[in-house]
């Protein structure tokens, strides 16, 4: 047979479109954190309009820099850099053009409808539920385009990058679908299916591994292929990329729970959430030394080559950043840390230093290669890198120092620890300011690091003629490689060791007594029989393993496996547990309807982006805020809002704290209440009319979720809402205040009044085993 | 700590793939970093031993509601003494059992351990005091009052001097513990001699 040789074009014009628009969308979203940043120092900047107010571009910013900043990078260095890998072109050019079209379609949609307040009101899931139909519908593009362009390929062992898509693309879909579970009550609202603490499981079991799986592990798959070949060193380690890929995959599920240390969560998730944190130290660094040793040989390099700089400095801020988590997630530390902006300065290490500076440095390293021309300027892409890195560096100082004075001085006491050393809030806001002033400055250098990239992609590309990249490849087709069979992925020692080891370490931890000590038995017999049976026949391990590797239907059902387990253990749990019957001491009485109007507002301004209603298990929040917030009140909340940053007090219990005009003058303007608040005026909450209309159905969504209201009628309903709302008026005017009591304010005032009611119930069993 | 182990001659071998021109080491992973993985895997199985199995540790609920007693307390002890005060403290886990430790040292030789006195034994000295049946007045303050200055007739001393105020309001908030609050009292008539 004669050896003819085929040349292979790829497809690199999807791989430029994601480049620009990652570009864009870049620019658009640092933008909206520096003004978000701002707005913090200055309430003026949010300019008197409902639709630039924080609470609505908080999200947008969140979103902007994940989703779509992010995300048409990840794209990008994706899709350039497995065709290359596989040796084969993106399986379908209609595809590749629906992924991109489709997700800059989201883009906007969600810039659009965020600043107008249509919102789920959950973090980085805040998009309303057409968009993330289509969200799903574009990821299954994704997916497909993908795992097509894998069954094409002319390599038949996939390489470490891909293992890191392949994680990326099955485990994004299931949170994804999860946390987005919801009931619609019109085109632009729904209700998310689950409630209280059950929400809050789900959700940062989503936050947190929104961030493993979407700014983690396809940005190391992307540093799995581009330093090695901006480095043009080999990878440091494979063994070390086996390991470290299926113990960060499998672990980093387990940890969502630390973003809700102390609070009412039950314990035994807490404590699972907090080792499981720590155990994640050692899988995240492993990705930090295969990048930092790779580069062992090319160091002199990095004074003169840009990639290299952005790169070693990006794994570089991954090191600080996944140091940083395990500690944080220690719970006497987070008890510190949580809900300051210590947790701010953490995020922004990680999105700044690993994902930005990832960005920049695959960017200038396939901006020649696109469009086949160099660099317009190394200079100006080296004077991007020094700003961008003291831009990080004043942040994060900022924000550590900011966090570490506002955590301490919150929880100061005086007068032998009886009373708060600082009983206004207020006063922790002011001292942190200059800080958050400095944070600013630190996030405006950044930017304009990034409009240099900017600048210098535009002066690289305009004009210059787009290439495609080519690989001569044989044109017959290679024989099929062997199959791995069922019986064979899973029958076999490593899965079967891994497989029955946390097996056991289930039983040992949820079962009753005596199975409980089988487990733990079992447990150490699986790791010391492992251990010596991967002494013995460490071959037969590797020899598998190099199999599994030409098989991506089984490598994928593994992975699949290995990151479902953590989220079913924690959450199904939770969920089928009864709820009413899993309250601790207090049940939370449902809203009436004019309330959850109220709270449907609450929600809708992203009042959570800078209040809590979670009054954790520690003194300075139980001296400040009153008694500790039980399970049982909030099981009716679709969606939670225990929040995850105070800007301002909590609110778990200022229902009846303050009379009814207190917060009627102070929604209009805070700071005729609250001298030196930074809280935007809510000036339109005075002229807008409730939207009771919508009620009916909200209510018979939320009875469909097992909120337990009545049957009610329409005009029920709205005769109720009627009656609750003239009481308020009436209170007002008594107060001196006139307000019609149709406005939005008015349903706001009877949630906020309602916040902390519950009713005492007999104790039950705090903490819900997975064996009960 | 070298983060890099001595590399013997086979570890210089790459593997035999080459994906796009990338070469792949299988150098052997840095002890330290081994090392690290084990212990925060031996950390979980201790924290979760420590604190969800034998359940040897407080939970957060437990820990806040010990922390806020003592809070309570030493409010308590630097407030006024009249009735609800002590009444208050006669409710705060930490001036009870610091009032029970006093009161078996000072007091159980006469009003015997169970506070009940001559209710339960024939030969205790002093009288019942868990009965609502009070010869020198049955609220807080009084009480307090009689520990301080006692009843030289009846063989009950002066303790003021010799527990001082601080001691006195606990062995008082131990007494009341045993009482509803606000327990209508009755005043017997003194014995006749």
């Amino acid at each position: 047979m004669p050896a003819s040789k085929l040349t292979l074009e790829f497809n690199d014009q999807v791989v430029r479109q994601f480049v620009l628009a990652s570009l864009v969308w870049g620019v658009v979203g640092m933008l909206v954190g520096v003004l978000v940043a701002s707005q913090l120092n200055f309430w003026q900047l949010n300019l008197g309009t409902s639709w630039l107010t924080f609470g609505r571009l908080r999200p947008l910013h969140t979103n902007a820099v994940i989703f779509a900043f992010v995300g048409n990078m990840m794209f990008a260095g994706v899709y350039y850099s497995t065709q290359r890998l596989v040796k084969a072109r993106l399986a379908s050019d209609f595809l590749s053009a629906l992924h991109f079209w489709g997700w800059q379609t989201i883009i906007v949609a969600a810039a659009v409808t965020l600043p107008l307040g249509l919102t789920r009101g959950k973090e980085y899931a805040e998009l309303i539920w057409p968009i993330n139909i289509a969200v799903a519908l574009v990821w299954v593009v994704f997916a497909v385009n993908f795992f097509w362009t894998l069954a094409r390929r002319r390599e038949p062992s996939l390489y470490v990058a891909i293992w890191f898509y392949i994680a990326t693309i099955v485990t994004v879909t299931m949170l994804y679908v999860v946390n987005h579970l919801s009931l619609p009550t019109s085109l632009t609202h729904s209700y998310p299916v689950f409630g209280g603490v059950q929400d809050a499981l789900v959700q940062w079991w989503y936050g947190h591994n929104a961030v493993a799986f979407f700014l983690t592990t396809p940005i190391l798959g992307i540093m799995y292929y581009f330093l090695p070949k901006a480095a043009e060193r080999p990878v440091y380690s494979y063994r070390l990329s086996v390991v470290h890929f299926w113990s960060l995959v499998f672990v980093y599920i387990w940890a969502g729970p630390h973003h809700l240390l102390n609070t009412a969560l039950p314990d035994w998730l807490q404590t699972l959430g907090m080792t499981f944190s720590l155990m994640l130290w050692a899988p995240s660094w492993g990705g930090m030394l295969n990048g930092l040793l790779t580069l062992r040989g090319a160091w002199d390099r990095l004074r003169t080559d840009p990639v290299l700089k952005f790169m070693a400095a990006a794994v570089t801020f991954y090191g600080m950043a996944t140091f940083e988590g395990p500690l944080l997630s220690i719970k006497s530390v987070n008890a510190l840390g949580h809900y300051t902006d210590w947790i701010i300065g953490h995020v922004h290490g990680g999105a700044l230093g690993w994902n930005g500076f990832m960005a920049a440095g695959m960017i200038y390293w396939l901006l020649p290669r696109l469009w086949n021309r160099p660099l317009h300027s190394v200079a100006l892409a080296n004077l991007h890198f020094w700003i961008g890195t003291v831009g990080i560096l004043l942040y994060m100082a900022a924000m550590w120092t900011s966090g570490i004075t506002q955590g301490l001085m919150l929880g100061a006491t005086a007068e032998n620890g009886t009373v708060l050393a600082y009983p206004n809030f207020l006063d922790t806001l002011n001292t942190i300011r200059p800080l958050m002033l400095m944070r600013v400055i630190g996030g405006a250098l950044y930017l304009v690091g990034f409009v240099l990239l900017c600048y210098n992609a535009w002066r690289t590309v305009a004009g210059a003629e787009a290439v495609n990249g080519t690989v001569e490849v044989p044109a017959e087709e290679e024989a099929p490689e062997p199959r791995l069979g069922l019986l064979a992925t899973f029958l076999n020692p490593p899965v079967m060791f891994s497989l029955l080891g946390t097996g056991f370490a289930c039983a040992w931890m949820f079962a009753a007594e005596g199975l409980s000590i089988l487990g733990l038995v079992g447990t150490l017999l699986c790791a010391v029989l492992g251990y010596a049976h991967w002494e013995s026949r460490g071959k037969a391990w590797a020899g598998w393993y190099d199999r599994l590797l030409v098989n991506t239907a089984p490598f994928t059902i593994l992975t699949f496996i290995a990151v479902a387990a953590g989220g079913l253990i924690q959450i199904v749990p939770l969920v089928i547990s009864h709820r009413a019957a899993n309250v601790e001491d207090r049940k939370q009485v449902p809203y009436t309807p004019l309330e959850l109007a109220g709270r449907d507002i609450y929600v809708r301004e992203g009042c959570y982006t800078c209040h809590s209603q979670m009054i954790r298990t520690l003194v300075p929040d139980v001296l400040r805020y009153g008694d500790y917030s039980r399970l049982g009140e909030s099981i009716y909340d679709h969606p939670f809002q225990w929040g995850s940053r105070r800007t301002g007090p909590d609110l778990a219990r200022v229902g009846g704290k303050y009379p009814n005009v207190w917060h009627l003058r102070h929604m209009e303007d805070p700071r005729a209440i609250s001298v030196g608040s930074n809280m935007p005026s809510y000036a339109w909450l005075l002229r807008d009319d409730t939207d009771v209309t919508a009620l009916p159905t909200k209510l018979s969504v939320q009875r469909a979720l097992g909120v337990p209201y009545p049957d009610w009628t329409p005009e029920q309903i709205r005769s109720r809402v009627d009656t609750q709302a003239k009481v308020i008026a009436a209170d007002l005017k008594a107060a001196g205040a006139y307000v019609a009591p149709e406005r939005e304010i008015i349903a706001l005032i009877a949630y906020l009044q309602v916040l902390g009611r519950s009713e005492v119930v007999a104790a039950t069993k705090a903490e819900t085993r997975a064996s009960q | 700590m070298s983060p890099v182990p001595p590399v013997k001659p086979e570890e210089n071998e790459f593997r035999p793939h080459v994906y796009d021109g990338i070469r792949e080491y299988d150098k052997r992973l840095p002890n330290w970093w081994l090392y690290t993985l084990y212990i925060t895997i031996v950390f979980w199985v201790g924290y979760w031993g420590y604190y969800e199995w034998f359940r040897a540790g407080p939970t957060g609920a437990q820990d806040v509601a010990a922390e806020m007693a003592r809070i309570e307390s030493a409010r308590l002890s630097t407030a006024p003494l009249d009735d609800p005060s002590l009444w208050k403290m006669s409710r705060n886990s930490e001036f009870v059992a610091a009032g029970k430790a006093v009161y078996e040292a000072a007091c159980a030789a006469c009003h015997l351990a169970s506070l009940r006195g001559k209710a339960e034994s024939t030969v205790a000295i002093g009288p019942d005091l868990t009965d609502t049946t009070w010869v020198h007045g049955g609220r807080p303050t009084e009480v307090h009052a009689l520990i301080n200055k006692g009843v030289l007739a009846k063989g009950m001393p002066t303790w003021g001097p010799v527990l001082g105020a601080r001691k006195i309001g606990e062995v008082t908030a131990y007494i009341m513990s045993k009482h509803r609050e606000g327990e209508p009292v009755v005043i017997a008539p003194p014995a006749s001699p």
